[in-house]
């Protein structure tokens, strides 16, 4: 008789803050796997099949942030409301109230959870005022989920969509489990259709979806976790012990593990959400294939990126288009500002967001002397000046990623001094040698990111031709082998904090 | 229908040759050569300043085409 111990199987399913349900853990795949199995029992009742999946959502939210499950339903219900008055308002005035009333809302809510102490620690440090910093616990996804309802209300602001009708629909869009706790930010006039649509799988979806799923742990567990906790957290905890070019690798590394962390974790939502019939947003289109700074923005976290732009940027732009350039290049600054701001309450990501506005303001000033010089040359249609130009925008990138990862602004500073000062390129062969996994696995990162997209399309074709059972077993090599890789404890993912 | 004035006016702002460009009710700034984010306002200025209107910020945001943008410009002028 094998003995179980009931209780303890209890406790798997209560809040744990130490241990929220990640994507990856056992227990997500088997639970998902249950879910998939009833869900598509019960395809053909909309109503039951909606039902279980607002319930699995909220159990997913619940073992993840507890009591703020309260507050996640708050926000569904009043944002709900806000949108439903916008629309019945007859006059510009009325939607305006509601307007402000919902930005008020959101982001007073936000704020109060993600800045208050933030500011209170600056007015300390300038000696403004003597106050105490709050016990503040920041709600998993807040910044994801005020951001998704936002996006409901300034559709209907902008006419760009009507308030749905149905409580349930805008209660499951904002509730939707795959991506409630790190994105992507949906729109609402691309997610409410899809609830009401009947469920139904192609081949190819099914193997886009298990594709993206493979993807995305190889990502996360192989790449990221694995170079992170043996290599780039060692650097950046003491730049100073590490040689320059150990420094220039840590940056390159900690580029490439931010960015299969964050899009590992984004395939796998939109992977999950496939399987259970929703199309989400694409979040992330190979951005080290960047050309430039403002083609990186169009490729990584599109799904933030293209809100600021539709929201923030345009709106601000619009307003200031009087000043010409100036107008331009304040909006610029301030929408990238917003950007670091909203990533976390800190002057380090305040000044990363502040450097892209800058990169981006250069980029602007630049653009006609740079559109004559590359006509005259005939520079767009070179080969190798598209790589220059994609290693430099790769070098831009990196390094403002510094000041995002870095402990504190001084130990930013080192590794750019170590990178300057103490070089030593002779102990590339060492790294290599004494980090033999690592650098294979940046070198294997990179690599099959720069391969052509048509790689990608090509696997999920033939992927799609497979039988089921072909399609179980690799999926089951593919997690045997992660899980052979994996360091010790799943690592929480990057863009959880945020 | 989008008329000749605004086809001319878009044109010449992003450097195009209008002969060989396509612009019709429905067509999204994206589809048009150059019509990116950042020179979006240039474009706006440009038909301001062309057909001597002035708009409000909301009614530029709510074009979602250039057919919208034809309507927002006919009626100003018509005024």
């Amino acid at each position: 008789m094998i003995g179980i111990d009931f209780s303890k199987i209890g406790d798997l399913f209560l809040f744990d803050p130490n241990d929220p349900l990640l994507f990856g853990s056992s227990l997500f795949l088997f639970l998902f796997v249950a879910l998939l199995i009833i869900y598509r029992l019960v395809a053909k009742s909309n109503n039951t099949r909606i039902s279980i999946l607002i319930v699995f959502s909220l159990f997913i939210y619940y073992k993840a942030s507890g009591i703020f499950l309260l507050l996640l339903i708050l926000n569904a219900i009043a944002n709900f409301y806000f949108g439903n008055g916008m629309g019945n308002a007859k006059t510009q005035g009325g939607k305006k109230i509601f307007l402000i009333l919902a930005l008020v809302f959101n982001l007073g809510l936000l704020a109060y959870f993600k800045y208050t102490n933030f500011f209170i620690q600056a007015i300390i440090d300038f000696n403004i005022g003597n106050l105490e910093l709050l016990d503040l616990i920041m709600p998993l996804g807040i910044s994801f989920y005020t951001f998704k309802s936002l996006s409901y209300i300034l559709d209907i602001y902008l006419e760009t969509m009507e308030p749905t009708d149905s409580f349930r629909d805008y209660f499951l869009f904002v509730t939707f489990f795959p991506n409630i706790l790190s994105g992507p930010i949906d729109r609402a006039v691309k997610f409410l259709p899809q609830i009401r649509k009947e469920y139904f799988l192609s081949n190819k979806e099914i193997a886009m979806a298990l594709m993206l799923i493979m993807m995305g742990l190889v990502k996360k567990i192989m790449i990221a976790d694995y170079i992170s906790l043996n290599f780039v957290d060692r650097v950046f905890d003491e730049p100073v012990r590490f040689t320059g070019v150990e420094n220039i690798l840590a940056v390159y590394g900690y580029a490439l593990q931010l960015y299969c962390d964050f899009s590992g974790y984004s395939d796998i939502a939109i992977g999950v959400g496939l399987l259970l019939g929703f199309k989400l947003m694409e979040n992330f289109n190979y951005p080290f294939k960047a050309k430039s700074i403002s083609d990186f923005w169009k490729r990584w976290h599109i799904s933030l990126s293209s809100w600021l732009l539709d929201y923030v940027f345009r709106p601000l732009q619009i307003g200031l288009r009087d000043w010409r350039k100036a107008g331009n290049i304040s909006a610029l600054i301030i929408t990238f500002v917003l950007v670091g701001f909203w990533h976390g309450a800190s002057w380090a990501f305040l000044f990363w967001g502040l450097l892209h506005g800058i990169y981006m303001a250069i980029g602007l000033l630049v653009q006609g002397p740079k559109r004559k010089l590359y006509l005259k040359y005939g520079l767009n249609k070179s080969k190798i000046f598209g790589a220059f130009q994609i290693f430099i925008t790769f070098n831009l990138v990196a390094f403002s990623f510094v000041f995002f990862r870095a402990n504190d602004f001084n130990s930013a500073i080192d590794v750019f001094k170590q990178i300057i000062f103490f070089f030593k390129p002779g102990v590339f062969i060492q790294f290599v040698e004494s980090f033999t996994p690592t650098f294979v696995l940046i070198f294997l990162g990179f690599f099959f990111h720069f391969l052509p997209s048509s790689f990608n399309d090509k696997s999920v074709t033939l992927l799609s031709k497979m039988n089921i059972f072909v399609q179980a077993i690799i999926l089951t090599l593919i997690i045997w082998l992660v899980t052979q890789v994996q360091s010790a404890d799943l690592q929480p993912f990057i863009y959880f904090q945020f | 229908m989008i008329s000749e004035r605004l086809k001319k006016i878009i044109c010449d702002e992003l450097y195009l040759d209008s002969a060989t460009i396509e612009i019709n009710d429905e067509t999204q700034a994206p589809e048009v050569p150059g019509w990116d984010s950042l020179n979006h306002a240039n474009i706006i200025v440009a038909i301001e300043k062309n057909f001597g209107v002035r708009f409000k910020g909301l009614e530029v945001l709510k074009c979602n085409n250039v057919g919208a943008l034809q309507r927002l410009i006919d009626s100003k002028v018509s005024k």
